[in-house]
C-alpha cells in the first residue's frame, strides 16, 4: 500500500487542512435542518408575530393548554423570521399546530401550495363562529381563491392613518390636521425645526402604499402582468414621498433596516410631528409617551382618499397534528370577546362585525378613524397570492423602494426596472 | 512497527474525524449537489440548468461582486489591525492581559446580539453615536445609508480583530528572540526587523489567518441580514443573502442549491490559490 505508507506529517497536514476547509465551507453550504417542537402530541406549538403577543392572546393560550392538558409551545418571531421558519417547517413536514399569517393572501399562496388547509369544511360544522357572515366581507374576500377559504382573519387594520402631534401642530398654527398632499406638505415645513421633523417616513415598502394608492395606482394586475399602474400616477407617488426626503427635507432618510417602528420611535421621541400608519402604533405611542397628545385622522387624500388594508390571519398547517384542536384555538382567539380585550388591550381593530357594533369600540373615538379608513381601503389583487410569485416581487419592490426613498435614485427609471424584473419573475 | 501496520494506526486514528465529516458534510454537499440538478419543486430534472442561469443572473453577480468586495476588505483591514493589535501589546506593557481580554470580548458574542448592537448605535434617527457627536456640536453621521457596505466591513473587523490578535500573538510568540538579538547586532531598525524577520516568519499564521477569514466572510449572512436586512436596495445583499432569498422568499430550492454548490466551489478555488501562494512564501523564506 504505497499511497498510505506516505502518510508522513506534511500529508496528514495537509489532509488535515483541506478536510477543515471542506468542512468549513460545508457548514455554510449544508441544508439547514429545522428543528420545530411539535413533535411531542402534547405540545401544541403555534407561530405568532412577537409584537402581537397581547395578554388577551396570552390567557386564551393558557386556558386552552389546560383544557386540553397540552404543554402550549407559542414561539413569537418578527416578521421575516417567521417566514423564514415556516417555510423550513413546510419542506421537512415537521410544521406547528397554528400559524399566523403574515397578510391576507399568504394563506391563500401556502394553500395552493397544499401546505395550510382549506378552512371551509371546518367552519361550516362551526356555526356559532359566525364565519363568514360576522366577517367583514373585505377580509374574508382577500383570503379566498377559487371558492376555499386559507385562513381566518385575525386583525384588519388600514395603513394610512394620519399620526399628528397636536401640541407641535397647534404651535405652528394649525389647528386642524393636514387632509390633502398639498396640506401635509405644508404643516410638514412648518413644523420642521431644529431636531424636528414635519413627518418620517418608513423604510418599509410596505408603508408606500398609501402614498400610490391615493393616486389610484395598483400595485399588481397579474392578469395583465402590469405593475405600479398608471406608470404616470405611480411616478408622482414615489416622486413625492421622494421629495419629502431630498428635496423639502422634512423627513429623514429612513434606515435599510427590517424593523418597520423607526417612525414611530421618532414620534414617540417628540422628534417627528407626524407620520402614516396604522393602528398597531397607537398602544406604542400611548404606554411609551402618554404626554404626547395624540391626533389620530382619516388617511389624506391625493387624487383620492385611500388607505390599504392591512391585518393577518391563522391558518392551519396541512400536516398539523389535529386539524380540529387547532380549529377550536382559532375560534377562541378571534372570538368577539377576545378581540374586544385585545383592542381594549393594544388599540388593534378587529375584523368582525359584531365587534365594530359593540359599544366600546362604536364609541371610541380612535376606532371610529379607523373604521372611516377600513371604508376606503384599496382593493387587492387575490391573484398575485395565488401566482406564488408575491414574496419575490415584493423584495424587487423593497429594492426600489429603498433605492428611491434612501438612496435618491431617478424615480422612472427605477419604478421602470422594477415593472420589468417583477413581470419576468412572473 | 511496519509499514502496513503504521498505516493500519493512521487510519484508525483517522476513522473518527472521517466518519464525522463523511456524515455531516460531504453527504450533505452531495445532497446539495444532486438537488442543484432539479427544478423549483425538486421534481424535474434540469441538469445544469441552474448554474448556467447563476452566471447570467444579474443579482447573483451583483451579490457575488459585493461579497468579494467585502471579504477584499474585511481580509485586508482585519488582517492589519489584528497584526497592529497584536504587536503593540506584544510589548510589556501596563495592562496587556487586560487589552487583550477586552479585545477578545466582541469576538466571543454572538452575531445576532453585534447586529443589534451596531444597529442602535449607528441608526441616524435613534441611534446612541448621533446623540453624542450631537452633544459636542457635531454633524450626525448617515453611514448605513452612505455607506453601507463599509459599515458593515467595519463592524465585522471591529468584531474579529480580538481572534486575529490572538492568532497573530501566537505566532509572534513562536518566533526566537536570538534572531531580533541578532539583527540589533547588525544595526536593523525596528521597521527593518518587522519586515525582514517578523512578516517572513508570520506566514504560516497570515496564510491561516487569511484562509479562515476568507471562507467565513464570503458565507457572511448574519451580520448585514441583521444590520441593514441586505439594503439599502441590494447594497449589503451578500452572496449568502441572495442565496437565502433566492431558497426562502423565491422558495426555488433546486437554484439555492446551485447557487451554495458555486460558493463551495469559489471558495475552494481561493483557499487552493491562498494555500499555493503561501507554500511559495514560505520557501521563499
Amino acid at each position: 500500500m504505497p499511497a498510505l505508507s506516505s502518510l508522513d506529517r506534511r500529508s496528514f497536514l495537509r489532509l488535515g487542512l483541506g478536510v477543515t476547509v471542506l468542512g468549513a465551507v460545508g457548514t455554510g453550504c449544508a441544508p439547514a435542518t429545522p428543528k420545530s417542537g411539535s413533535t411531542d402530541s402534547r405540545t401544541f406549538t403555534i407561530y405568532w408575530n412577537a409584537g402581537h403577543a397581547y395578554k388577551a392572546y396570552q390567557q386564551v393560550i393558557d386556558q386552552f393548554g389546560k383544557d386540553h392538558d397540552l404543554v402550549m409551545n407559542w414561539q413569537k418571531f418578527q416578521w421575516p423570521d417567521l417566514t423564514t421558519k415556516l417555510t423550513a417547517d413546510f419542506r421537512s413536514g415537521n410544521v406547528p399546530d397554528l400559524v399566523e399569517e403574515v397578510s391576507a393572501g399568504t394563506g391563500t399562496q401556502y394553500g395552493l401550495d397544499r401546505n395550510v388547509l382549506a378552512l371551509d369544511d371546518l367552519a361550516k360544522a362551526d356555526p356559532g363562529f359566525g364565519f363568514p357572515d360576522d366577517f367583514i366581507t373585505a377580509a374574508v374576500s382577500a383570503r379566498q381563491y377559487e371558492g376555499k377559504t386559507y385562513s381566518i382573519p385575525l386583525h384588519l387594520t388600514a395603513n394610512g392613518l394620519l399620526f399628528y402631534n397636536k401640541g407641535m401642530l397647534s404651535a405652528a398654527g394649525f389647528d386642524q390636521p393636514p387632509a390633502t398632499w398639498e396640506e401635509f406638505l405644508e404643516v410638514a415645513k412648518a413644523t420642521t425645526k431644529d431636531k424636528v421633523s414635519g413627518t418620517s417616513l418608513n423604510s418599509d415598502f410596505s408603508y408606500s402604499a398609501p402614498f400610490y394608492n391615493q393616486q389610484n395606482v395598483a400595485f399588481s394586475n397579474v392578469s395583465a402582468k402590469q405593475f405600479l399602474e398608471p406608470a404616470a400616477a405611480a411616478r408622482v407617488a414615489l416622486q413625492y414621498m421622494q421629495d419629502l426626503v431630498f428635496t423639502h427635507k422634512v423627513s429623514p432618510a429612513p434606515v435599510a433596516t427590517t424593523d418597520y417602528s423607526g417612525p414611530q420611535k421618532l414620534f414617540s421621541a417628540q422628534r417627528a410631528a407626524m407620520f402614516l400608519s396604522g393602528p398597531w402604533d397607537i398602544g406604542p405611542i400611548r404606554q411609551g409617551s402618554p404626554d404626547i397628545d395624540l391626533g389620530l385622522t382619516v388617511p389624506l387624500t391625493g387624487t383620492t382618499q385611500s388607505a390599504s388594508m392591512a391585518g393577518g390571519g391563522l391558518m392551519i398547517p396541512a400536516k398539523a397534528k389535529d386539524p380540529k384542536l387547532s380549529w377550536e384555538l382559532i375560534t377562541r382567539l378571534a372570538a368577539v370577546q377576545t378581540e374586544l380585550a385585545a383592542s381594549k388591550e393594544a388599540g388593534m381593530s378587529m375584523p368582525r362585525k359584531s365587534w365594530a357594533a359593540d359599544p366600546s369600540v362604536a364609541s371610541d373615538p380612535a376606532m371610529g378613524v379607523i373604521a372611516k379608513a377600513l371604508a376606503i381601503v384599496a382593493k387587492q389583487d387575490v391573484g398575485l397570492s395565488a401566482s406564488g410569485k408575491a414574496a419575490q416581487i415584493n423584495e424587487l419592490y423593497k429594492k426600489a423602494y429603498q433605492q428611491i426613498i434612501i438612496q435618491h435614485a431617478p424615480v422612472e427609471a427605477t419604478l421602470a426596472d422594477f415593472r420589468k424584473q417583477a413581470g419576468a419573475a412572473l | 512497527m511496519n509499514r502496513r501496520r503504521q498505516a493500519a494506526t493512521a487510519w484508525l486514528f483517522l476513522s473518527p474525524a472521517v466518519i464525522f465529516f463523511v456524515l455531516l458534510f460531504f453527504l450533505p454537499i452531495g445532497n446539495q449537489l444532486l438537488t442543484g440538478l432539479y427544478d423549483a419543486d425538486g421534481v424535474n430534472f434540469v441538469g445544469l440548468d441552474n448554474f448556467t442561469r447563476a452566471l447570467g443572473d444579474p443579482e447573483v453577480v451583483h451579490s457575488f461582486l459585493i461579497t468579494l468586495g467585502y471579504a477584499a476588505g474585511t481580509l485586508v483591514v482585519g488582517t492589519a489591525v489584528g497584526l497592529g493589535l497584536a504587536v503593540i501589546l506584544n510589548q510589556a506593557i501596563p495592562g496587556r492581559t487586560l487589552f487583550r481580554s477586552v479585545l477578545l470580548i466582541p469576538y466571543l458574542t454572538s452575531v445576532s446580539i453585534i447586529g443589534l448592537l451596531w444597529r442602535n448605535i449607528l441608526d441616524p434617527q435613534v441611534g446612541i453615536l448621533n446623540r453624542l457627536l450631537d452633544q459636542f456640536g457635531l454633524p450626525g453621521q448617515t453611514w448605513l445609508s452612505t455607506h453601507p457596505l463599509a459599515t458593515i466591513v467595519g463592524i465585522t473587523v471591529w468584531s474579529s480583530a480580538g481572534y486575529t490578535m490572538v492568532l497573530f500573538l501566537a505566532g509572534l510568540q513562536g518566533i526566537p528572540g536570538l534572531y531580533y538579538e541578532a539583527a540589533r547586532i547588525d544595526g536593523a531598525g525596528p521597521w527593518r526587523r518587522f519586515f525582514s524577520i517578523t512578516l517572513p516568519l508570520l506566514t504560516p499564521t497570515t496564510l491561516f489567518v487569511s484562509i479562515i477569514g476568507l471562507i467565513s466572510t464570503l458565507q457572511q449572512f448574519a451580520l448585514p441580514y441583521i444590520v441593514t436586512g441586505g439594503g439599502p436596495g441590494n447594497a449589503t445583499s451578500l452572496y449568502a443573502h441572495r442565496l437565502f432569498l433566492v431558497a426562502f422568499n423565491d422558495n426555488d430550492f433546486g437554484y439555492a442549491s446551485a447557487l451554495s454548490v458555486l460558493l463551495l466551489l469559489v471558495v475552494l478555488v481561493l483557499s487552493l490559490v491562498q494555500l499555493k501562494i503561501g507554500d511559495r512564501a514560505d520557501a521563499a523564506h
